[in-house]
């Protein structure tokens, strides 16, 4: 019977012989990348809200793209910038004062009769957003290129891990092996990578100031129709800034639509599509640890003899 | 539960964020009909009934003038606004909206009739049965005269007001329009109407069209109206003034100086 059974074995491995190691690998690799993914999505611990201008909010909402929507709105609510009827810019008056790197690249570019949509490839447009970027991710707000490639490094590890056992479950069921274990171990492992899937460029500091902005700056959303003369420049980049280039179609529908730029209203409750929500993936990462130990639960029956006898184990 | 104290602005959703950072505010007025009292209050005015700053509502849509019963519905309704914003007093106008089913949608004058007193002393009846705090009555800008009116303005009034112990919301910008429009002296106007019973004023911009002038909501406040805040107040000093300001809005500062200005006229305490 031994003999037999040792004969029929997938690739020559035990059934539990090989839940036993594919669960104890599975179990490190799910702690080992759901902790490094919550200390590297953490941020800092105290970060106020006060120090973030519109287009470093803009960033962090959106990326490069939404960032320069921003620095238009304010640019337009300052009056400084217009747009020609084949959708170039133009500097307009002298320069105000108060202006951002950003602004003063977007101001150059448009001297220069650049089209909004080929700012993201102007030069000096380029230089200020990587600047904002960087100031950032050194603020811990943004998680950097090191940290969202070992994150990512972290996801592909149970991606691996989850294409070895859904092979294993092919090969033991073409050997008519028992599998109900190894099922649920994977079952375990594909929760366990979903919530890993998506990779975060917030870190959850980061996610706490967007929410918080978001209420203490309501009267700038779209429903309220703010009134942006009041509100200032300032006030009309923050709106860009948190609720989308909605808020620049309110301010001045003539110059967003003349300078082509893509109508977009952000959810003002959820993430944006851009970074990830880091908060729900964080937040589902305890009950990942509890399904995972419901998973390395399965490694008692390679334990006990009711595994033959269940009918189900490691393929 | 104080009254209106101060100077205050109309709570608009559109300048919320500027009325929100005013520091010394103690009081806004607010549309009643723009608040559902099935949903919460909007974030901006939730946030200054935390601080403690008085909220009015004022009515625009209950037509007190007009020749049929008030509709129990919009009574209804400016009672659980008033509730929700816990407010002192709520105010409305000396006006008709509707007649025989049609809406105007505007403020429309009355004539200035012993039968029009009667309709609408019945309505303010009819209407502060049902509401939980005091009412006070606002007499409207008027563009013409009715050819078949037996009461001036201020006789008007004050036989409302007596026969229905309501308040009066005094509109100032309306005082300096309807005498202007007719060619009288504002301030003679003024002194005729019965001051004693004012529980706040309104105070807006206008702006002269085609020889008349407007009473329009989105112009700066001019000085004569400013002048004519402090004949008022140099007499008995009203609790409380508010801008009304509907459109147009100004920069931050010109709005912020225009309350100065509405302070300094008045002799309160600025808010800004």
């Amino acid at each position: 019977m031994n003999t037999l059974a040792a004969q029929g074995d997938t690739w020559g491995i035990p059934g539990p012989l090989f839940l036993k190691l594919y669960l104890l690998v599975a179990v490190v690799a799910v702690v080992g990348t759901l902790l490094h993914r919550r200390r590297t999505t953490a941020g800092p611990d105290t970060v106020t809200t006060d120090q973030l201008g519109p287009q470093q909010v803009a960033y962090l909402n959106g990326g490069d793209q939404l960032a320069i929507w921003a620095a238009l709105g304010g640019l337009r609510g300052a009056g400084a910038i217009d747009v020609t009827s084949n959708g170039r810019l133009v500097a307009v008056g002298s320069t105000p004062s108060g202006l951002t790197p950003l602004d003063h690249a977007i101001r150059h570019a448009a001297r220069q009769s650049v089209a909004t949509r080929e700012l993201r490839r102007n030069g000096g447009v380029t230089r200020a957003l990587e600047e904002l970027r960087q100031g950032l991710e050194q603020r811990g707000l943004l998680i950097d290129a090191d940290g969202v490639r070992a994150l990512r490094r972290g996801r592909n590890l149970l991606l691996v891990l989850l294409a070895l056992g859904v092979v294993r479950l092919v090969a033991g069921l073409f050997n008519g092996r028992p599998v109900g274990w190894l099922l649920l171990a994977l079952a375990g492992l594909a929760v366990a990578f979903a919530l890993v899937a998506r990779t975060p460029r917030r870190t959850r500091t980061a996610n706490v100031m967007m929410s918080r902005l978001r209420s203490s700056n309501h009267h700038l959303a779209p429903d309220a129709a703010p009134a942006y003369a009041t509100y200032g420049p300032a006030g009309a980049a923050m709106g860009v800034a948190l609720f989308g280039t909605v808020s620049l179609y309110a301010l001045d529908p003539g110059f967003a639509a003349q300078a082509e730029i893509q109508r977009q209203a952000l959810n003002a409750s959820s993430g944006s599509g851009y970074t990830g929500s880091t908060g729900v993936t964080c937040g589902g990462s305890t009950s990942s640890g509890d399904s995972g130990s419901s998973c390395g639960g399965g490694s008692s029956c390679g334990g006990g003899g009711g595994c033959g006898g269940g009918g189900g184990c490691g393929g | 539960m104080t009254g209106p104290q101060g100077v205050g602005i109309g709570w608009r959703s559109e300048i919320a964020g500027f009325v929100a950072e005013l520091p010394g505010l103690r009081f806004v007025e607010v549309v009643a009909e723009s608040l559902s009292p099935g949903n919460p209050l909007p974030a901006g005015l939730a946030g200054l009934r935390e601080r403690g700053v008085t909220v009015v509502p004022h009515g625009v849509r209950l037509s007190l003038g007009g020749a049929d019963p008030v509709d129990p519905a919009r009574v209804t309704h400016l009672a659980r606004v008033a509730e929700l914003v816990d407010a002192p007093l709520v105010s409305e106008h000396i006006a008709f909206v509707r007649a025989g089913g049609l809406e105007a949608g505007h403020l429309l004058p009355l004539p200035r009739t012993r039968e029009a007193v009667a309709a609408v002393v019945a309505n303010v009846r009819r209407a502060r049965a049902e509401l939980p705090v005091p009412l006070a009555l606002e007499p409207i800008a008027a563009l013409f005269d009715w050819p078949d009116d037996e009461l001036d303005e201020a006789d008007f009034l004050t036989e409302i007001l007596d026969a229905t112990d309501a308040e009066l919301l005094l509109d100032v910008a309306n005082v300096y329009a309807n005498a202007r429009n007719r060619g009288e002296d504002p301030h003679a106007l003024l002194d005729r109407l019965p001051l004693d019973r004012i529980a706040y004023v309104h105070v807006a911009g206008g702006a002269e069209y085609g020889g008349l002038y407007h009473d329009t909501h989105t112009d700066p406040v001019p000085t004569e109206v400013l002048e004519l805040v402090g004949a008022l107040c140099a007499g008995r000093r009203p609790p409380a003034l508010l801008l009304e300001r509907d459109g147009h809005y100004p920069p931050a500062d010109v709005l912020r100086a225009e309350l100065d200005a509405l302070a300094t006229a008045a002799g309160h305490p600025v808010v800004t």
